[in-house]
């Protein structure tokens, strides 16, 4: 090869796009030439340089958060007409047909209309407090801090209990909307995962299953006047687990 | 039933076009040069993606997403900068001859020599024209080859090799006058 032909695909060696045949008359000239194989050094130093220069661009965890949300949405605005529903609603009807349907022995009472929106806001409120930077209004793991915060700002007073012994440590808390209502949330860590507490007036109906879907686990139990539902993308064997321990934290 | 249908869809979309997120939102923060804008593309190239989902066969998914996103940039960039979206003048694509005439190199050339003030070759690579930038960032950042960047593109592999020749002249002027102060 002469170094006519050579120069034009010093590029493409480089890159690794010549056949096997071209690539070694290459790569046997630029071994003797004095011209070419510093030409070939400076691309290769060039593209060294710019691998190097270049930021590592990843993308976000909130915007992986944001869409699979968002997907989750285009799901029910494709469904059948009969769920399409508005948003929510819809999506809240498509959580509890899906545990229905795919739980196999999972036996669910279907509530009233209003827990499945319930669910659904608590839902929205968990995947808010991932999303944006607002976990926490009152960080502590100290419940004589957490629980006196929210005297004055809802009208239940959330038993606010650390777990942190068994796994699940109180991380703080803060003021949420659900149904347009201001509502506690206590915030509690499974290893890498948030669980939400969303400390409502009692209900009735719909307790005791796990609902999950997609990666995020529901659970709600009434205590006394008030209901509880915990969110988390943990598993939802995880939830059992914090009920029993929030039940025998809280001393009931 | 049309929900596990649904389900699957959506989890097998998740797995096989998700993996490849931070592939598509490298390539779209390189075109759109903003984190927030960068964001905002490649959700939306997500919701695209998942809807075309039916017409995507085994394959090379990153390829696809890279696709998706790449489209989905340019029309953002439509709306809402045309400025940044200067047409090049005309290239040649033999694909024998990757270099293009002296001439075509020159725009690039001249946009880079004139922002003196950047110096960095990541600053230089933003101030590429598009085309050149995103052949620049498929090949070197993404690794992708030729047949890769000509299918993200949309252009002949001749293109793709004139694109790229023109984008390290132009880079290498600049860092090698760099070299020389």
């Amino acid at each position: 090869m002469q170094c006519e032909e050579v120069r034009p695909r010093l590029e493409a060696y480089i890159d690794g796009e010549l056949g096997e045949t071209e690539r070694v008359s290459l790569r046997d000239h630029l071994a003797g030439c004095a011209d070419c194989s510093p030409e070939a050094a400076t691309l290769q130093r060039l593209r060294d340089e710019i691998r190097q220069a270049a930021p590592t661009y990843r993308a976000p965890e909130a915007l992986r958060a944001r869409i699979r949300f968002a997907l989750r949405r285009e799901g029910v605005a494709g469904a059948p007409s009969g769920l399409r529903a508005s948003g929510w609603l819809a999506y809240a009807a498509s959580l509890l047909l899906a545990v229905a349907v795919g739980s196999g022995g999972t036996f669910l009472v279907l509530g009233e209309r209003q827990q499945g929106t319930v669910a659904a806001e608590v839902l929205d409120s968990h995947l808010r407090s991932l999303l944006g930077t607002h976990l926490t209004d009152v960080a502590s793991s100290d419940q004589h801090t957490v629980r006196p915060w929210f005297a004055g700002r809802s009208d239940v007073s959330p038993p606010a209990v650390d777990l942190g012994a068994e796994g699940f440590p109180l991380v703080g808390g803060r003021l949420d909307l659900v149904a347009g209502k201001p509502v506690p949330a206590l915030v509690y860590k499974r290893r890498q995962h948030i669980i939400n507490l969303f400390v409502l007036p009692a209900s009735r109906g719909g307790h005791g299953a796990v609902l999950s879907r997609q990666g995020y686990s529901l659970r709600h139990w009434d205590e006394g006047d008030l209901a509880f539902w915990a969110v988390t993308d943990a598993a939802p064997a995880e939830l059992v687990e914090f009920e029993h321990a929030f039940r025998a934290g809280t001393g009931s | 039933m049309a929900w596990i249908a649904e389900r699957r869809r959506r989890s097998r979309f998740e797995t096989v076009v998700l993996s490849h997120l931070d592939a598509g939102y490298a390539l779209a923060r390189w075109l759109t040069r903003n984190d927030a804008d960068a964001a905002d593309v490649v959700q939306e190239a997500c919701l695209r993606a998942f809807r075309y989902f039916d017409s995507y066969r085994e394959g090379d998914a990153k390829s696809w997403l890279l696709k998706i996103v790449r489209r989905t940039c340019y029309d953002w960039m439509e709306r809402n900068r045309p400025a940044d979206l200067v047409p090049l003048e005309p290239e040649t694509h033999t694909e024998g001859s990757p270099h293009a005439p002296a001439a075509a190199v020159l725009d690039a050339d001249a946009l880079l020599q004139n922002r003196s003030d950047l110096r960095r070759l990541d600053q230089l690579i933003e101030e590429l024209p598009p085309p050149l930038r995103e052949v620049i960032v498929l090949r070197e950042l993404h690794e992708l080859d030729y047949r890769q960047i000509a299918e993200v593109t949309g252009v002949p592999i001749g293109t793709v090799m004139s694109r790229l020749h023109r984008a390290r002249s132009a880079l290498r002027r600049a860092w090698e006058g760099k070299e020389c102060r």
